[in-house]
């Protein structure tokens, strides 16, 4: 946010930082390298191609000229694709490709990207911004404000995930990496809107995911978390195993009659 | 311990039959011939002592994790050891308690007359005179004092004393009518940054607030990039919406017009915004219609302007009340 | 059995005793009250000590919220945090949600006395439900009981208010939430509710300064103080009225069969207590209930997914969200959506349940009195309007949860709250009949076990008297009270909810 020349010379600096592959600060490095992206072509070309056309031009499935590798990498390491069919929804599943795959695909798509135009946005390096919970831990909580005010709402402010409308399920950010949380949050995987540069700064992203993976991995102080969906299954538990347990004491202590 | 089970006996009839327990219940309940002194245990001195070691067994885990729970607070306390101590400390109190009470202790059934809940005829015949006493004075002359006097001066006192309930909160007044939103406000997020109109991307979603005004209540506002989808606007705000290159940004109040809470869950496929509470929903592209769920009336939308220096301004405030309906809301 | 030093023991006790109550006595003449205090006769069936679960969850409610109090801070002054828990550091919060943040991270036991509390809550509200039911499907509600029928409901719906309150008063985005559908419910009333809704927060929302204030007043003395008054009350009343019994063998409308209050049922209550303590201090320091420091501060601006209330609020939660979108506006007024599930519903349902002893009374043509309870299939019509009702409830708490659930089962809401939307009305219509084939059926069954004689076999000797053998009197050497059952055994069940007036006698020794 700022005046657009500001935005405009970030934007630019971030589609260089993609542009170059070399990744100082707050992305991660994409191959350039020959051998992994034609590695990564015949990948494509074996597995994605049917969908996506060759050359990534798009048939049954969107075009993938300026997805940016951010999507590549998230839609690949998420398991939601490939598809065994165009007519599914995409969700999260075991990834179908094993990471050095993933990273020659990425690196095919970068290269596609760079090749046709603007790329989309580049693979944060998100790294953690407290190792352990001791000291002060500024972008701890500034995660958390960004994820409360623009997450929760569909994500539920645990992280275990909620419902949109006609049928679409929000997934839970519970088992997410954080790179994959801040992909999400650039890539926009429909029906979830995306939040470019302007909106947030890396920074911000890089704090709202390392928010996430924190509140996910920091045992519950209050014990079994169930779930972490809310008064839902805490008045499940209330009433079908605290008052039946009592109620079982009750016909211990009782007659039967 | 073998399991034993009482007998359920009935050591007295003390039905209507008898005749003896329904007029002379003693001492209120029990009837003197019944003797309960009888408890499982009593006659074998063995096991009813080796029930007590059983239940100062119990009791000995009981102080134990009162010890427990000592050590536990002072290094620190934690949450999970002081649940499972406390369990296991009123778990092995109580299970004490109760083989005590079940092997130990006498009290088996036994049946009483209930006796009678009621008073007798005598006795409310005489609280009628007893009563007629006061209300025949009370209401001498026709009950000038009471009835003529005592009656209106009660409820003029009565109303003096509601009067004081006013002060409990200002009157409502135009507050539900408007908000902070001014004509020139600056879009700006939860931290204090000014929207500029390139800053959302196609498919973005943002909180936006009235500068200067940052989490007001009422005025929490969404702002999204709808790209080139016009939205259809209602008669009169179709200027509402900004067009700037590949981008339509709108806004809309973020507060449901069902029971207000904050409208934000956006779906990019069917372009609708959802409430996290009652799941109403709302068709973003046809001015935030409700196409579901329990609310009524459509978001009100913000109208935008882009000021040359291309930061989002609001044209004015909302042009209808934000939020959920009330008596007289179309009354402005 | 005794040796000469415990005689001499027990007679010292005995004039110990005897000096303490003719103290007591000198002063109060309490000796009569308290004999046929201890003497008084209890029925100790299962399902009689629900109500008692539910009060000592109040003990617990009130122990666990008075430590709570003393660190509570109902200011909505805002501060900045500074703690343990880091997500939160340097966040900008109202003084109250920083104190529960405080109680939960930095007072020792403080996290699980706030969890216990809670979990209390969510017991005392399920035990009051299960203690209700139990009432209204016996007909324990019926003359002379009405009055306690009344204070008893009075009960849930202050107990209800004061859960609600108390689930409030920590201004983090859940309860927040709900405050605001709260503010939005009163505002929609028609004529008064901008104005009252303005006086009860003390400006528009979230209120003034003095609204956690006026609310944790609320929640800590006026509520707790009704809840104190009219328990007692409840007992009172009970204990005058004696406590209702089911039909069985020996037990008329006119006696009451039960064991004494002291010593044995006063210990086993204590047991209880101490059951009731263990389930809820369990959970409070094994189960994570309402994690504010995850829902955050409250912001209006803010939501999350799952906002619910907690459980026993559901059902207007539920109810709201199944209310279709109307609202009714003319002559430049409107009656806003929320009023109808918001506050007529429920007003409704209260009604009819506080009237229910009456209507009950019209329905049987019975004014007379009862201390037999009925058993549900007896009262068809009664049991299956009970189970409509249940259904109806069960519906509506359901459609509370529909985005958990649509998210658990991967079902769209709109299709789960259309279901729901016919649930409301086919599911107790269909609840009911069953429950009416059900009753029917088992009236023809004639399988209650309350129609035997519990714990043992009758068996007819030569002389034609009925003996009960129980099987377990050989076993435990308890051999000096056998007992004949004189005349009829209990088969004479006439279904009408009177029990047989079956005599027993005590027996010869040695059965």
């Amino acid at each position: 946010m700022g005046p657009g020349a500001l935005v405009g010379a970030v934007m630019a600096v971030f589609a260089v930082l993609v542009w170059s592959g070399s990744a100082p600060a707050q992305t991660k490095p994409v191959s350039t390298a020959p051998v992994h992206i034609q590695a990564g072509e015949a990948l494509y070309n074996a597995h994605c191609a049917s969908c996506h056309g060759i050359g990534g031009v798009g048939s049954k499935g969107p075009e993938l000229l300026n997805v940016g590798a951010a999507a590549a990498d998230f839609f690949l390491a998420t398991g939601r694709m490939p598809l065994a069919s165009p007519n599914l929804e995409p969700v999260s599943h075991k990834p179908y490709f094993n990471p050095s795959q993933i990273a020659d695909i990425v690196a095919y798509i970068n290269a596609l990207d760079v090749e046709h135009g603007t790329p989309g946005p580049g693979i944060l390096d998100v790294t953690p911004a407290c190792a352990n919970a001791t000291g002060n831990c500024p972008t701890l909580s500034e995660g958390n404000q960004l994820f409360l005010l623009n997450c929760a709402q569909c994500h539920d402010a645990s992280g275990a995930g909620g419902m949109l409308s006609h049928g679409y399920v929000v997934p839970s950010l519970r088992q997410a990496t954080r790179t994959q949380i801040a992909e999400a949050i650039r890539v926009g995987p429909r029906p979830m809107p995306n939040f470019g540069p302007g909106q947030f700064t890396n920074q911000q992203v890089s704090a709202i995911a390392d928010y996430v993976y924190y509140l996910a991995h920091t045992p519950d102080p209050g014990g079994l978390g169930i779930a972490n969906f809310g008064p839902v299954p805490e008045g499940f538990v209330g009433v079908i195993f605290g008052l039946g347990l009592l109620l079982l004491v009750s016909r211990l202590i009782g007659n039967r009659g | 311990m073998a399991e034993t089970k009482f007998p359920r006996v009935f050591t007295g009839a003390h039905g209507p039959e008898d005749g003896a327990g329904e007029t002379t219940p003693w001492p209120d309940d029990v009837p003197p011939d019944q003797d309960d002194t009888w408890y499982p245990l009593r006659d074998d001195p063995w096991r009813a002592r080796r029930m007590e070691y059983v239940i100062a067994a119990f009791w000995a885990i009981t102080a134990l994790c009162g010890l427990g729970l000592i050590v536990v607070y002072c290094t620190g306390g934690e949450a999970q050891y002081e649940g499972w101590l406390l369990l296991g400390a009123f778990a092995t109190l109580g299970t004490g308690l109760l083989l005590w009470a079940r092997y130990l202790l006498p009290g088996h059934d036994i049946a009483a007359s209930r006796g009678h809940h009621v008073s007798d005829p005598e006795e409310r015949a005489a609280i009628v005179e007893s009563l007629s006493r006061g209300t025949d004075s009370l209401m001498s002359r026709r009950g000038f004092l009471v009835k003529k006097v005592l009656v209106p001066v009660g409820g003029i006192f009565g109303v003096a004393a509601i009067f004081p309930l006013a002060s409990l909160g200002n009157r409502p007044g135009r507050a539900l009518y408007h908000t902070k939103w001014y004509s020139g406000a600056r879009l700006v997020t939860e931290d204090g940054q000014a929207l500029h109109v390139d800053d959302i991307m196609v498919d973005g979603i943002l909180t936006v607030f009235p500068e200067g005004y940052i989490n007001d209540s009422a005025s929490a506002a969404v702002v999204l990039n709808v790209g080139g989808a016009l939205v259809q606007a209602r008669h009169g705000q179709a200027d509402f919406e900004v067009v700037s290159g590949a981008n339509g940004i709108v806004a809309f109040s973020k507060i449901c017009t069902h029971a207000g809470c904050a409208v934000s869950l956006f779906n990019v496929f069917s372009m609708q915004l959802i409430c996290p509470c009652h799941q109403s929903t709302f068709n973003i592209l046809q001015d935030c219609e409700p196409v579901f769920g329990p609310a009524s009336r459509p978001l009100p939308q913000l109208p935008l302007l882009v000021r040359p220096d291309g930061y989002l301004i609001a044209a004015t405030d909302f042009v209808e009340p934000v939020g959920p309906g009330f008596w007289n809301r179309s009354g402005d | 059995m005794s040796t000469v030093a415990e005689r001499s023991a027990a007679r010292k006790r005995a004039q110990l005793e005897q000096k303490a109550l003719d103290w007591a006595d000198d002063r109060l003449g309490s000796s009569k009250w308290l004999r046929s205090a201890m003497d008084k006769i209890f029925p100790d069936h299962w399902s009689f000590m629900v109500g008692e679960i539910a009060m000592y969850c109040f003990v617990i409610l009130l122990a666990t919220g008075i430590y709570l109090a003393l660190f509570y801070n109902a200011s909505s002054t805002v501060v900045v945090y500074h703690g343990p828990y880091k997500p939160l550091d340097g966040q900008s919060m109202t003084e109250a949600f920083a104190s529960v943040i405080n109680i939960s991270f930095s007072v020792r036991a403080g996290l699980v006395m706030r969890q216990a509390h809670h979990w209390a809550a969510v017991i005392f509200m399920a035990a009051i439900t299960f203690h209700m039911g139990r009432i209204f499907f016996t007909g324990a509600f019926r003359r002379p009981r009405e009055i306690n029928w009344i204070i008893g409901i009075t009960l849930l719906l202050v107990a209800m208010l004061e859960g609600f309150s108390g689930y409030s008063l920590p201004d983090d985005l859940l309860s927040g939430s709900g405050l605001r559908v709260v503010f939005s419910i009163v505002q929609s009333i028609p004529f008064v509710g901008p104005w009252l809704a303005f006086n009860l927060w003390g400006g528009a929302f979230p209120g003034s300064g003095v609204f956690f204030e006026r609310l944790f007043l609320i929640h800590e003395f006026l509520f707790p103080a009704l809840l104190a008054g009219l328990l007692g009350g409840h007992l009172a009343i009970l204990w005058h009225q004696k406590h209702t019994d089911f039909a069985g063998p020996g037990k008329t409308e006119h006696n009451i069969v039960g064991s004494r209050l002291w010593p044995q049922y006063a210990i086993k209550s204590q047991a209880l207590l101490m059951f009731v303590a263990a389930v809820i201090f369990g959970l409070g320091g094994l189960v994570q209930i309402n994690p504010i420091w995850v829902f955050g501060p409250f912001e209006a601006a803010r939501s999350s997914a799952g906002t619910q209330p907690d459980w026993y609020v559901g059902w207007l939660d539920g109810a709201l969200r199944l209310w279709p979108h109307w609202e009714f506006r003319s002559f430049g007024h409107e009656i806003a959506n929320p009023f109808f599930p918001g506050i007529l519903l429920p007003g409704l349902v209260f009604t009819v349940i506080y009237a229910w002893p009456w209507i009950d009374k019209r329905l049987y043509a019975d004014y007379e009195e009862h201390n037999l309870l009925d058993r549900p299939r007896d009262k068809p019509l009664r049991t299956a309007l009970g189970v409509a009702a249940l259904v109806f409830f069960i519906d509506l708490t359901l459609a509370s949860a529909t985005d958990v659930i649509g998210n658990g089962l991967q079902i769209s809401f709109e299709r789960l709250i259309e279901i729901l939307q016919y649930g409301s009305f086919i599911g107790p219509i269909v609840g009911g009949l069953v429950a009416y084939r059900a009753c029917i059926l088992l009236q023809g069954g004639n399988v209650h076990p309350i129609q035997r004689p519990v714990g043992g076999t009758i068996v007819r000797d030569e002389r034609g008297a009925y003996h009960t053998l129980g099987a377990s009197h050989g076993e435990n050497g308890h051999e000096g009270e056998g007992h004949d059952v004189d005349g009829h055994t209990g088969n004479g069940h006439t279904g009408n909810g009177h029990g047989d007036e079956t005599t027993l006698e005590r027996g010869p020794a040695g059965g």
